[in-house]
């Protein structure tokens, strides 16, 4: 299809669906993130730069132009620096704390039960990784073992965490070298806190090299036990075909929309939909079928192992609400906005909240267990059907807008799918090597030869500080224009999704390069990963093409980027990214630039460290223009 | 290591100096208004015309063109500059071509092929879609050792591959005698890099002709190239920035190349490979491009390829002539209750090649017994019509004919390479179990040379061609209760589709109605799909409802109606590839039909390459139609005109092909005798004026016909 005629949805498209939206939100005297976002104007400046403490009851300690110091003497630097830790450390706990959930319901899992293991390749590795005997064992006995090591891991008394052993040897040697190896993900987490504590570090070079290391826990840790557990749980995601925004929604269907991170329940809830038996009940009730969807990760974790499709990202979750068409909203953990207790109470929406992790008032609370998980996802489907007789058809708007894509493409199927593009015959990679299955190395000689300038992992949130998805959208097509690949996870894929960026016909987009290689690879030229917690498998594909090209990873022609990040996860994401060696570019500043020594701490001190920093600019188009000038930089030193 | 793109900027930068020369040099010689073409051909400079949509006439529009052509060098570090300076590349040495041609109508004087013509294109049509061809090489620069250069064209060869040299290795297979030239499909382009220009062209005119690409319709363009051009290029070491330039433009059209040069050499997946195991260039150039060869193994101790249909068989090389002109001689096809036919069984009845002396002439009798659940007898003649092509591919036979007016030459080569009569019933059987499978479950295969047993049997074949040619001629479109649809070219042309009906048989020539229904049994999701002709609309002009729904649909809505008796009204598309095609000639009311082979022009002024690029690639022009040979006499042939009473000129090879047929047709429906005596060819006249002074001095009907438009 011709560029032209590919009529993808566009930003301001969406913008209207969302101001019809709100308007509805009005009609139905319901409040949206719009109306508190302007009862929030002006936010609190010294919160936003960083320099407000408020660690112990002496304070709050604002610095100001007058007094340059706290009681106790924290000047703006380490106010600054200790609340920038505790970020890192709340995001690292909360995507480890997800893992361990994982691990749990690993160490439970059973044939008989729908927690079973369906990725025994996985599994295999992973013990063999860790040096766990599998040789004649029963495939349950390894996989508990698996478990309890894994579980290990997040309070181990000793070493350090045996993930980072996948690493290359040159960044095993820079973390030991610079003492940012993390220990236990617990023993991270807490003595970053012990740290921030009232009386302890003020040095702030010291907070950021303690940010890498409690960031390394969650990507080299949490995040990346937990995405091997969900792999081996309910399979590696693999190449698939589903549909992105508003627009997934089905008149005359119950929907169903889960939301949060974990996949544990939203899995459930999947696989209870889809049973003959709940399929009949809805019909019985007048529904032509059950149509799941999802928001947020959690439908990045459901679209790419079921194909379900994805209502939407982040900012989009009220709109999902207020489209009258929703009967039931399942929400685990994460990003869930108070604000849909009193927002669903304005329609026959039942909101349900299944973690002791995310209790919110205004919602029906049922405590998923594993062992029960199965029936507790059937009774709230059909709470769901039943609930479908309830849906005011006065109230239903539901926006036509919504754009094919093609999701699942985690480390394992890119290199499935670039094997498809290898010759047999014994030809010669640009190394003179020969050229095998199974390796990276047919990118890395696209790369090499030009066709493909670099890649760029675009990850985050929406954040109502910038328009939302028009960073995501404007900075990822202007990298297709210049020919570099994108992957993409979280919030960031959504966008794509909903732009129609994620669709393998979004290769007209692409400038001849970036088109070729998605022509003749198969793929889109939008690569979608998976969840926020599975940005630990971008670090994986990032250390899988340094190894293939043999050159240390800050040298490859790979960062990271984004342009409207919010939660704290981000924060603990952007420095393990930088402590693995890939430079990260942030379209919304960082709540320390109260502090210049912060500012160049992030940018340029942990070059000294890792190799990578922060670029900050929040004008997507100049983000840009440095994301690629940083991609030709590298290019240059590698002589290609 | 030099960067990649920048040997394509260094390597294009070179090939625009030479142009540049050239056209001074040009300028100089001829002036600026000498008029300037490549031979027969309607695209002008086929590479300038699909890029920039220029129509190149003169030395001075070549010299504005090359202008234009300059600013496709970008040097930019990005593919797409990279592939714009390829197609750049491509116009200078087109630019260095045309100026040879400007100078001298053949350039090379039989030395090299050089420029390939439209109908050279045309030809390869039929070919393509079924796969015969399925796929080109060019090959550049000097093999290892002239034995690798014989065996690796000879390797393509036998795949089916077309073949094109450039360069050294044409005078390497020279030194070994090898058999070049565009029938056995291995074409000496020129010893220059530069002529790449008209392999280019080539390819920019089949996606014009058969893709209905529009001149300047990049994205088409490149679409038609990398989905349905199945190219791609081998090149020895070394290999010169010039030769990477070209590169850049073939891999653009998604035309890989594989060499075995190292040197400053960037490895792209599926695009640019080193291959240092030259032998294997083959198998690793395949696989690259996606080909997937269909293999029928045949037993037989000579090479078997499409490749080499087109061989002939000349006197001084034959071992024996089976010339069915002189004596009896015949092929049958028999379906036979299964349990009467003993599987694979081949007999030869009478004196075999070897038992006969060499340079001798004699008759030939074959019959092919053939059983099957789903076999029918209507699918005899197809499958026997097929013999042709068939025994055709075997290295060094040369058939010719069918029925009872073959004629067999093998020659002596393949005789000393242990070629016998068996063989050819290897051949059938092979090839028979293997095209028709779904329907022929055993099949055996008899061979006579004996005068005595010739002359009953061939009896006896007359019998069975009689009863046949009694039931084609009571197929009627009136008396069949479907037709069928052939989608067979639309792996090439993609919005074509012709409606086959007893009395109007594919364009291609290749196709007709018992043909189609045999497809659709051997094949049901096939390419050719029942149409149902219930809800007519105008019997005269031939417009069915639900032919029209079929055509719509299968065209991807690229086509709304189609009138299968008319040439004025939504006439029938055409993918490209048609035998003939007819176009009405203004002043006689009539209409001129024009075959493929032939060079000349027609009184329209146009040659068959003109007429043809008035339509094709599946747009209706009305007042030309592409068609079949056999589609002449029939008696729906423009009907809705006043039918075949309208053809004025035919070229006279055409006209004695179709004459008897036809002056049956005329006689029955309009009282004619010897109808096509009245019709003017080349020998009569070749423009206007000279024809209609030919047609009122024959009292031709056309003239007192209405006009057509």
């Amino acid at each position: 299809m011709r560029k032209e005629e590919l009529n993808f949805t566009t930003v301001e498209q969406m913008e209207a669906d969302t101001v019809r939206l709100c308007e509805l939100a009005d009609e139905a005297g319901a409040e949206t993130w719009q109306k508190r976002k302007e009862q929030q104007q002006p936010q609190c400046k010294f919160g936003e730069q960083g320099i407000c403490c408020r660690i112990c009851s002496m304070g709050p300690c604002r610095v100001t132009p007058k007094a340059d110091r706290g009681i106790c003497g924290a000047d703006a630097h380490a106010i600054a620096g200790r609340h920038y830790l505790r970020m890192a450390a709340a995001g690292s706990a909360s995507h480890s704390d997800h893992a361990r959930e994982m691990a749990h319901a690993l160490l439970k899992s059973n044939p008989d039960s729908q927690f079973n293991i369906r990725d025994e390749a996985k599994l295999m590795r992973i013990a063999a990784e860790w040096g766990i005997e599998s040789e004649g064992r029963d495939l349950y006995d390894v996989a508990h073992d698996v478990a309890l090591h894994g579980l290990n891991e997040f309070g181990k008394p000793f070493g350090t965490l045996d993930c980072l052993k996948r690493a290359t040897d040159e960044r095993q040697k820079v973390w030991a070298d610079q003492e940012i190896e993390p220990r236990a993900i617990d023993r991270e987490v807490c003595t970053s806190l012990h740290m921030t504590h009232m009386g302890n570090t003020a040095d702030a070079p010291t907070l950021v090299r303690q940010s890498l290391r409690v960031g390394m826990a969650d990507g080299w840790g949490g995040s990346m036990i937990g995405t091997d557990f969900s792999d081996i749980l309910f399979g590696t995601p693999t190449a698939r075909a589903t549909e992105g925004n508003l627009g997934v929604l089905e008149n005359d269907m119950v929907n169903i929309v889960v939301h949060g991170h974990d996949p544990a329940f939203s899995e459930m809830m999947v696989l209870a939909s889809e049973t003959k038996e709940m399929q009949d009940y809805a019909r019985e009730k007048g529904a032509k079928g059950i149509n799941m969807a999802g928001l947020c990760c959690t439908a990045n974790e459901v679209a790419m192992r079921h194909g379900v499709r994805m209502v939407g990202n982040f900012l989009q979750q009220e709109n999902a609400v207020l489209t009258g068409a929703i009967e039931m909203m399942c929400v685990d953990v994460q990003c869930i906005f108070p604000a849909l207790g009193p927002l669903t109470d304005c329609f026959h929406t039942i909101f349900v909240t299944s973690s002791p992790i995310a209790r919110i008032p205004g919602s029906k609370y049922v405590k998923f267990e594993t062992e029960t998980a199965f029936e507790q996802a059937k009774t709230l489907v059909a709470e769901a059907i039943d609930n479908f007789a309830n849906r005011d058809s006065k109230k239903v708007f539901i926006p036509e807008h919504k754009e094919a894509a093609a999701v699942g493409y985690p480390c394992e199927q890119i290199i499935l799918e670039l094997d498809g593009v290898t010759n047999s015959h014994g030809v010669l990679t640009v190394n003179g090597e020969k050229e095998e299955r199974g390796s990276y190395k047919p990118a890395i000689d696209a790369i090499r030869a030009g066709v493909l300038r670099g890649a760029v992992a675009m990850v985050g949130c929406n954040n109502p500080k910038v328009r939302p998805d028009f960073s995501h959208i404007d900075i990822m097509r202007t990298l297709m224009e210049h020919d570099i690949l994108v992957v993409t996870t979280g919030c960031a894929a959504q966008a794509a999704a909903k732009a129609g960026l994620m669709s393998k016909e979004a290769k007209e987009l692409c400038g001849d390069g970036l088109k070729r290689v998605c022509t003749l690879v198969g793929i889109p030229p939008i690569l979608h990963m998976g969840a926020c917690v599975d940005i630990s498998r971008m670090m994986l594909l990032a250390t899988g093409i340094a190894k293939d090209w043999d050159v240390d990873i800050t040298k490859i022609p790979v960062v990271g980027c984004a342009p409207e990040w919010m939660s704290e996860k981000a924060v603990a994401i952007a420095n393990y990214v930088v402590a693995t060696g890939l430079d990260v570019y942030l379209g919304i500043q960082p709540q320390v630039h109260g502090s210049e020594q912060m500012i160049q701490l992030i940018t340029e001190g942990t070059r000294e460290i890792s190799g990578a920093g922060y670029t900050i600019n929040t004008d997507p188009d100049e983000l840009v223009k440095a994301i690629i000038e940083g991609i030709e930089a590298k290019r240059k030193l590698l002589d290609i | 290591m030099k960067k990649l793109f920048d040997r394509v900027f260094d390597g294009a930068d070179e090939m625009y100096a030479l142009a540049e020369k050239a056209i001074e040099d040009a300028v100089a010689k001829l002036g600026e208004n000498t008029p300037l073409s490549m031979p027969n051909t309607a695209y002008h400079l086929a590479n300038y015309l699909s890029y920039t949509k220029r129509q190149v006439t003169t030395i001075s529009e070549l010299k504005d063109a090359f202008e234009e052509a300059k600013t496709w060098r970008v040097r930019e570090q990005n593919l797409s500059a990279v592939f714009r300076t390829g197609f750049g590349t491509f116009m200078a040495a087109e630019t260095i071509e045309a100026c040879k041609y400007a100078k001298s109508a053949d350039p090379y004087e039989g030395n090299y092929h050089g420029h390939l013509s439209d109908a050279e294109v045309r030809e390869l049509g039929v070919p393509l879609v079924t796969n015969d061809i399925p796929g080109f090489v060019v090959i550049y620069g000097r093999a290892p050792s002239d034995e690798e250069a014989v065996d690796i064209i000879k390797g393509y060869q036998t795949r089916g591959i077309f073949v094109f040299l450039l360069g050294e290795i044409i005078e390497q297979a020279r030194r070994l005698d090898l058999n070049m030239g565009f029938p056995v499909r291995v074409v000496a382009v020129g010893p220059d890099i530069w002529q790449v220009a008209h392999i280019i062209s080539f390819v920019n005119r089949a996606a014009m002709i058969f893709g209905a690409v529009q001149p300047g319709d990049r994205y088409e363009l490149d679409e038609y190239t990398f989905w349905r051009i199945h190219a791609f290029v081998n090149v020895y070491e070394p290999v010169s920035d010039i030769v990477v330039a070209c590169g850049g433009g073939a891999i653009a059209m998604g035309f890989p190349v594989i060499t075995n040069d190292e040197e400053d050499m960037w490895a792209v997946p599926k695009s640019l490979i080193i291959q240092k195991t030259t032998p294997d260039f083959i198998e690793t150039s395949l696989e690259a491009r996606d080909i997937k060869l269909k293999i029928t193994n045949v037993d037989i101790p000579v090479a078997f390829s499409s490749a080499f249909e087109g061989e002939i068989v000349r006197k001084a090389d034959m071992r024996i002539d089976y010339d069915g002109s002189r004596f009896d001689s015949f092929e049958l096809v028999r379906m036979a209750e299964a349990h009467e036919i003993e599987d694979h069984a081949i007999e030869i009845i009478g004196p075999d090649i070897d038992e006969t002396p060499e340079g001798e002439r004699l008759g030939v009798g074959i019959i092919a017994d053939v059983a099957g659940k789903n076999m029918v007898k209507d699918f005899e003649p197809v499958f026997e019509r097929n013999f042709h092509n068939f025994i055709n591919c075997a290295e060094g036979i040369m058939h010719t004919g069918q029925r009872d007016i073959i004629r067999i030459r093998i020659s002596k080569t393949a005789f000393d390479a242990g070629f016998r009569l068996k063989h050819i019933g290897e051949i059938l059987y092979a090839k028979i179990m293997s095209e028709y499978e779904s329907v022929v479950d055993k099949c055996s295969v008899k061979i006579y040379t004996r005068p005595e047993d010739l002359k009953t049997l061939r009896a006896e074949a007359n019998a069975v061609y009689d009863t046949r040619d009694a039931r084609l001629l009571s197929l009627t479109d009136e008396s069949v209760d479907v037709f069928y649809n052939c989608i067979l070219c639309q792996s090439f042309s993609p919005s074509h589709v012709c409606i086959v009906t007893p009395e109007r048989l594919g364009l291609c020539g290749a196709v007709s109605w018992l043909d189609a229904k045999a497809t659709n049994r051997l094949n049901p999701q096939g390419p050719c799909q029942v149409v149902t002709r219930e809800r007519v609309v105008d019997p005269e002009i031939g417009i069915w409802e639900d032919v029209n729904e079929n055509v719509f649909a299968s065209s991807h809505g690229n086509l709304e109606s189609v009138s299968l008796y008319s040439i004025m009204v939504d006439p029938m598309t055409s993918c490209g590839c048609f035998e003939c095609i007819c176009g009405i000639e203004p002043f006689s009311n009539g209409v001129v039909i024009v075959n493929r082979e032939h060079i000349g022009v027609t009184p329209l002024g146009m040659t068959f390459p003109e007429m043809a690029s008035m339509t094709g690639g599946g747009v209706q022009t009305p007042g030309f139609m592409g068609h079949g040979k056999h589609f002449i006499a029939s008696k729906k042939f423009m009907k809705a005109e006043g039918g075949s009473l309208r053809i004025v000129w035919m070229p006279k090879a055409l006209k004695d092909l179709v004459a008897s047929k036809l002056n049956v047709t005329a006689k029955e429906l309009y009282d004619i005798d010897n109808f096509s005596d009245m019709i003017g060819d080349e020998t009569v006249a070749e423009d206007p004026e000279a024809l209609m002074e030919f047609l009122a001095e024959k009292g031709h009907p056309a003239l007192g016909m209405d006009p057509m438009f």
